[in-house]
């Protein structure tokens, strides 16, 4: 759950009275585009990404124009760009009209959790606006706080003095920082960091403006619900189907998913993050979704997520693989019933998959579950093989390729 | 925050050896005790630790958990607990947004705590931040959250959650590794996979892999080089997080004195694609903290590359990271050579594939890919044997009371459906196939049914004593419904079902002992005499005369069959409490073994399948329209004199009593059709759910026929002659002789018109008194609806199928014309569709016709046909639908929960 740009970081940024740039939307009428210019001879048009997207100011997306032809021009070349990032191709999902905020200072922010103090911390410098893996070590303060007490003005001062921080902002700073900290603690972020913070002079003294945003929210933590933010922001960065499958998720039982390759052969049932690690890894481009269903899915819960998986992918697979090494509590009768199940109704709708089933599994209740799973396959005429957890996990699941390698062979679809 | 210092660490440690993670002097209070996981895990770890739990909260649910080593006390506040526990070591199962408030509640009351062990998943990062915050004020090392717990295979102890699930005795054999990982199942895969080796363990810890790793890895390495037992560690590595580069830095600086081998496994390379976290934790794109970041970590600290099996004596002594998880035994096994060590005990098992199930099918596998099934390691071994043993369906018990394993009702074809298959396409079955399909799933062979045709009518005579119940309830004034359910509420569990239900259940234990699971063979079943004495009902009254014709049946059956085999051998050999009992019941144990085996049947149904048929079976005969008049119904009630009526497929006995004249193909075709209709309609029907409702309160399977039977009424399924009396009442001057024939003389297409027409006028006239006005039955309907021609598909399915057979209705004609009529003179804004109570109407009248034209019927006789249509159809589902629920179901669960009841004032 990501949030990049300032289409809903000024939002958020208000409700801790942080000062943002006036910023319009798209949809913005020409007159008022004229306006934000007027107020400050120029103004920046960004193009607005969904999910964590970095590196737009490298990448040129950011314009900076001075008359609303231009800004209208911006907007049509930002409004699907295509931007690539960590190995990925982005594409936008419109544009904001961004306020220019004039500065002499240009600040970095962020809080997050470090699993080095295993404390919350902040981390500070003030050569803002570009990446700060680029600062040598010195130019950047870390400092964990204490998560009871929070973060206070004496960090915020005692970082800038380190940093050798002109007199003029430290004042603003640390008048204003602090407050990140109850919007960070009371919204359920994970990560929160702006950069640049710009300090520009309001009158004789400066004040720090947000001008990018960038966060993570705490999926499991239902604070971030207060930000009432729309669903739209986070279901992009999600398919139809994990979409369906995350419908699904409380505490109990583990359904995590994220599609691999759409074109996959292999439909796997991953249990427990090892095995889900192990799996993804092996078959590669070979799967076509990437699971976790760990940590003793009730049989409904379980049921629902087969029933989903089987809607999305079963057509085109040639194997299922439901792999996991030897669970603790996992309940193997209730999964595999589960499982076996949706198959079974999946079959009495769309008839017979050409599929062949690869269990590798251990835990309580296994035999019972592998005996029911062989019998209903038996009863379906769907061919199968199970390992127990004596065969190595890894072998099974090379197993399950070499028996997806030979159907492509051998069993035209 | 206060630091500490007799550790080399700024933050608090208190564990100073892997030792004292799981002792045997730990005292431990369980919180949520009795929640789900808790509850199947708190005992095994009591259990296996030899009594370690002192106390349990739930809150607000005191009482005991039951363990095999005695009662664990619980109480409803941690508050108690303290009163009369001594504890230093918690554990907590709440759910995620309790968590941090009961280690609060913990460090309040308990100031003497030492360790918690956080078994909860989810955790939000504020919770864990928080926790760390609390811990480290009182001093408090925390395992998790999201841990499986700790566990020490040298002090027999297992502390937090399922290490080694239900059996870690098996698991936690003493040796000299050490484990920390991120994932709870590989703690367990991989502590089974180092056995492989000959490797055991010291301790093995479940890390957890939230945000915050609460005890990570630079104390378990502390820790380890603290334990004389551990000699090496294993470490799992999932992405995100700088734990293990914070320890291997603090190694080289000598902040910690570290001197043991390691054997690192990191794994989710592949998660570097992807732009979120998945899974556990994770690290994102890019992030310093990847899997491969990680790695590199490693691979700097040993100073090699990683393992390769092929060339495994290449490893230092400082250890060696492995790419695979089933590398880790053989890597270490080159590391304890390299420091010249030698594993803990012989190898046990191997890791090679080593299928316990399979069925390659028509699939033509190479060599290669078709491994043989081998026998599984003990105790598996056992089980399999067991269960291929254990015959029939297993269900998972639940409540079950909006829902059902037999009938839906589907929302798109607004059809009925019995096992999966739409009441349209039972349609075209006949009545006693229909009749074995609702409790085998499965629909009987032509060469099956003679005999079970045979079966039914044998089951369904009654008594006069029956018949005159039936008599003196309609006198009463009581329904169809009401008159049937009279006897049928007498039978209770009755001795002939009992009978049965033991014959058949000494037949599958038989089975099961000798694991047969085909019947078409003949078997010496001297040989297995002492199996058949074991199960076989002990009767001191010896019964030696059977019916005649039924052995006779019996016996002249073609084929071989080892259940023939075996009765024939019990009928010479055992005390026979009831010959024809014993017939029947080897009969169905013949016709319906193969459902058992292939899983389709529980062992409970075919137990009670005698008991099922022959309710079944008596709803018709009792549901005879005119018994005194009715000669078929007569010989079927006087079978050891007219034998040979057994012979009669069901079809025609159940037409029989009610029209009480031989029936045409014609009329048998819409008559079973008809039946096949009205078979379910879903289990939300309240005639499924008096049933239900009676299964769930545990009674006799009569008595939840009863229960069905209850729920049905003028309402329900007697309402069908509303429709018949429209169509009279249309036709009433139209001089009709036959309405299976078209007949130039009748112009339906204007008896419609006129009707539509009187229909019209009625409405308007009603409106305009301000009235209330009767609605035409059969047409119309709230899905198919809104179009300008609207069909109800169900209905254009039999009528498509019947046109297509010949089969002529005038009155279903009169039906689709009727709606056309309606919708021409305005009556409608669209053409409305006929639906599925019309077709029951004018195949219903049509099948009447006769009577109806030769006044042999009166108006109540004709309404108790209507009604006898519904019953005998909708008792074949609801047969379905009660055995489904006693296999699913448990106790009371149909009970409406108290905060859904309102109270209406």
């Amino acid at each position: 759950m990501q949030i990049t740009g300032m289409k809903y970081g000024h939002k958020i940024l208000a409700l801790a009275e942080f000062p943002t740039p006036q910023i319009l939307c798209n949809d913005a009428y020409s007159e008022e585009i004229d306006a934000l210019i007027k107020k400050r001879g120029r103004l920046v048009v960004k193009p607005v990404f969904y999910g964590g997207v970095g590196k737009k100011g490298k990448a040129g997306l950011i314009k900076i124009v001075d008359n609303v032809p231009d800004a209208l021009e911006a907007r049509r070349q930002l409004f699907f760009a295509k931007h690539k990032f960590h190995g990925n191709t982005v594409t936008a999902n419109g544009a904001t009209y961004e306020e220019f905020i004039p500065s002499d200072y240009e600040i970095y922010f962020n809080i997050s959790v470090s699993t080095e103090s295993r404390m919350v911390s902040f981390t500070l410098s003030i050569d803002g606006g570009i990446d700060i893996e680029e600062l040598p070590p010195d130019r950047i303060i870390t400092h964990s706080f204490d998560p009871l007490t929070g973060l206070k003005t004496y960090h915020i001062i005692d970082a800038l003095a380190q940093l050798n921080a002109p007199a003029p902002i430290i004042s603003p700073l640390a008048r204003y920082l602090p407050a990140l900290w109850e919007l960070y603690n009371d919204y359920g972020f994970d990560v929160m960091e702006i950069n640049p913070i710009r300090m520009s002079k309001v009158g004789k003294r400066y004040v720090p403006y947000a001008c990018d945003f960038k966060a993570m929210l705490d999926q499991d933590n239902p604070h971030n619900k207060r930000l009432n933010l729309p669903d739209d922001v986070f279901k992009t960065n999600l398919s139809e189907f994990e979409l369906e499958v995350n419908a699904l998720r409380t505490y109990q039982g583990q359904s995590d998913v994220a599609v691999i390759n759409p074109k996959g052969t292999i439909t796997p049932f991953m249990f427990g993050g090892g095995a889900n690690s192990a799996a993804t890894e092996i078959l590669s481009e070979k799967t076509t979704i990437s699971t976790d269903f760990g940590g003793n899915p009730p049989f409904e819960k379980m049921y629902k997520i087969a029933e989903i998986v089987y809607k999305y992918w079963l057509k085109n697979s040639n194997v299922i693989l439901v792999i996991g090494g030897k669970a603790n509590n996992t309940d193997i009768f209730v999964t595999l019933k589960a499982i076996v199940d949706a198959l079974r109704d999946y079959t009495m709708k769309h008839g017979k998959p050409d599929v062949y089933v690869v269990i590798g599994r251990g835990g309580p209740n296994l035999i019972k579950g592998m005996a029911y799973a062989h019998d209903m396959l038996n009863n379906l005429k769907i061919p199968h093989r199970f390992f127990g957890y004596d065969s190595s996990m890894v072998d099974v699941i090379h197993y399950a390729v070499e028996i997806d390698d030979w159907m492509k062979n051998n069993r035209k679809k | 925050m206060k630091s500490i210092t007799n550790t080399p660490f700024k933050y608090f440690v208190g564990i100073q050896s892997l030792e004292e993670i799981a002792s045997k002097t730990d005292r431990v209070v369980v919180m949520n005790i009795l929640g789900n996981e808790s509850r199947k895990v708190t005992p095994v770890s009591h259990v296996f630790s030899g009594g370690n739990v002192v106390a349990g909260v739930q809150y607000g649910r005191p009482g005991v958990m039951k363990t095999p080593i005695g009662d664990i006390p619980v109480y409803s506040r941690l508050a108690e607990v303290v009163e009369n526990h001594e504890f230093d070591t918690g554990v907590i199962y709440l759910p995620p947004a309790a968590v941090y408030y009961a280690v609060a509640e913990m460090c309040h009351y308990n100031k003497s705590l030492k360790k918690i062990v956080l078994v909860t998943e989810k955790l939000s990062t504020k919770d864990q931040r928080l926790i760390r915050a609390i811990a480290q004020i009182n001093k408090i090392d925390v395992f998790g959250a999201n841990s499986l717990g700790v566990a020490d295979a040298w002090n027999h102890v297992r502390i937090g959650g399922g290490l080694g699930g239900d059996r870690p005795e098996e698991l936690l054999l003493k040796g000299t590794v050490a484990l920390h990982s991120n994932s709870g199942n590989f703690s367990t895969t991989i502590t089974e996979y180092l056995k492989t080796q000959g490797f055991g363990t010291s301790t093995v810890v479940s890390s957890g892999k939230d945000k915050i790793i609460q005890f990570a890895v630079a104390e378990f390495l502390y820790a380890a080089e603290n334990d004389p037992r551990t000699k090496a560690i294993v470490l799992y590595i999932e992405p995100g997080g700088y734990y293990e580069k914070q320890a291997l830095d603090w190694i080289k600086e000598g902040k910690i004195k570290f001197s043991k081998p390691i054997v690192a496994l990191v794994t989710g390379r592949w998660k570097s694609k992807l732009t979120r976290a998945v899974g556990h934790a994770g690290a994102l794109a890019g992030s310093n903290d990847d899997a491969v970041a990680k790695e590199k970590w490693f691979d700097k600290y040993f100073r090699s590359n990683a393992f390769d099996p092929k060339n495994p004596t290449k490893v230092n002594k400082k250890g060696v990271r492995v790419t695979s998880i089933q590398h880790i035994p053989l890597a270490m096994k080159a590391v304890y050579e390299k420091n010249g060590w030698s594993p803990d005990f012989e190898p046990m098992g191997d890791l090679g594939l080593k299928p316990w199930f399979a069925n390659d099918m028509d699939f033509k596998l190479p060599e290669k890919l078709k491994i043989p099934v081998v026998e599984a390691l003990s105790p598996y071994n056992k089980e399999i044997a067991l269960i291929n043993k254990e015959l029939g369906a297993a269900y998972l018990r639940q409540p079950m009371r909006n829902a059902s394993g037999a009938s839906a009702m589907n929302t798109k074809t607004q059809l009925g459906e019995l096992h999966g298959q739409p009441v349209t396409v039972l349609s075209k079955n006949t009545y006693e196939e229909n009749i074995f399909y609702s409790l085998a799933k499965e629909l009987p062979t032509k060469k099956e049914l003679p005999i079970f045709n045979i079966i039914l009518n044998f089951l369904a005579g009654v008594s006069p004593k029956e018949m005159k119940l039936v008599k003196e309830a309609e006198k009463n004034g009581a329904t169809p419904n009401e008159a049937i359910m009279a006897p049928i509420a007498l039978l209770g569990n009755h001795p002939s079902y009992q009978l049965s239900h033991d014959y058949i259940q000494a037949f599958i234990r038989i089975y099961s002992d000798l694991s047969l699971r085909k019947i078409n063979h003949t078997i010496n079943w001297k040989k297995h005499a002492s199996i058949i004495d074991k199960h076989f009902p002990k009767n001191t009254k010896n019964d030696k005369k059977s019916f005649d014709f039924l052995q006779k049946q019996f016996d002249a059956r073609k084929g071989k069959s080892n259940i023939k085999n075996l009765t024939q051998y019990i009928l010479v050999n055992k005390s026979i409490k009831n010959i024809d009992n014993l017939l029947i019941s080897s009969l169905l144990f013949e016709l319906f073994f193969s459902k058992l085996v292939l899983k389709k049947m529980t062992r409970d149904t075919l137990k009670n399948l005698y008991a099922y048929l022959s309710i079944l079976t008596k709803v018709v005969v009792l549901g005879t329209v005119s018994p005194s008049k009715n000669n078929f119904i007569k010989k079927i009630n006087n079978k050891q004199k007219y034998p040979e009526i057994l012979k009669t497929s069901f079809t025609e006995t159940a037409f029989w009593a009610l029209f009480n004249e031989q029936p045409s193909p014609e009329k048998l075709l819409e008559f079973s059709t008809l039946l096949g209709i009205t078979l379910t309609n879903g289990p939300g029907t309240i005639s499924a759910m008096g049933a239900k409702e009676s299964v769930s309160a545990r009674n006799n399977i009569s008595t939840a026929f009863v229960g069905y039977l209850a729920n049905t009424g003028l309402a329900h399924g007697g309402n069908g002659f509303e429709g018949i009396q429209f169509i009279i009442n249309s036709f009433a001057k139209s001089g009709l002789k036959d309405p299976s024939k078209k007949d130039k003389k009748i112009d339906v297409q204007q008896i419609a018109n006129q009707a539509a027409k009187k229909y019209i006028a009625y409405k308007k006239q009603m409106k305009a008194e301000g009235a209330a006005y009767g609605r035409i039955p059969g047409i119309n309907h709230p899905i198919f609806k809104g179009k300008k021609i609207n069909i109800d598909p169900r209905e254009d399915f039999i009528y498509k199928s019947f046109s297509k057979k010949g089969i002529t209705n005038l009155f279903w004609d009169f039906y689709k014309e009727f709606v056309k009529a309606l919708y021409k003179n305005k009556g409608s804004k669209n053409i409305y569709c006929v639906n599925i109570d019309g077709v029951i109407a004018a195949i219903s009248f049509k099948l009447l016709w006769g009577l109806y034209a030769s006044k042999k019927v009166n108006k109540h006789e004709m309404q108790k046909i209507g009604f006898n249509l519904f019953l005998f159809g909708r008792t074949v589902g609801i047969a379905a639908e009660i055995d489904d629920h006693r296999n699913r179901g448990l106790d009371m669960d149909t009970r409406t929960p108290a905060p859904e009841i309102i109270f209406v004032v």
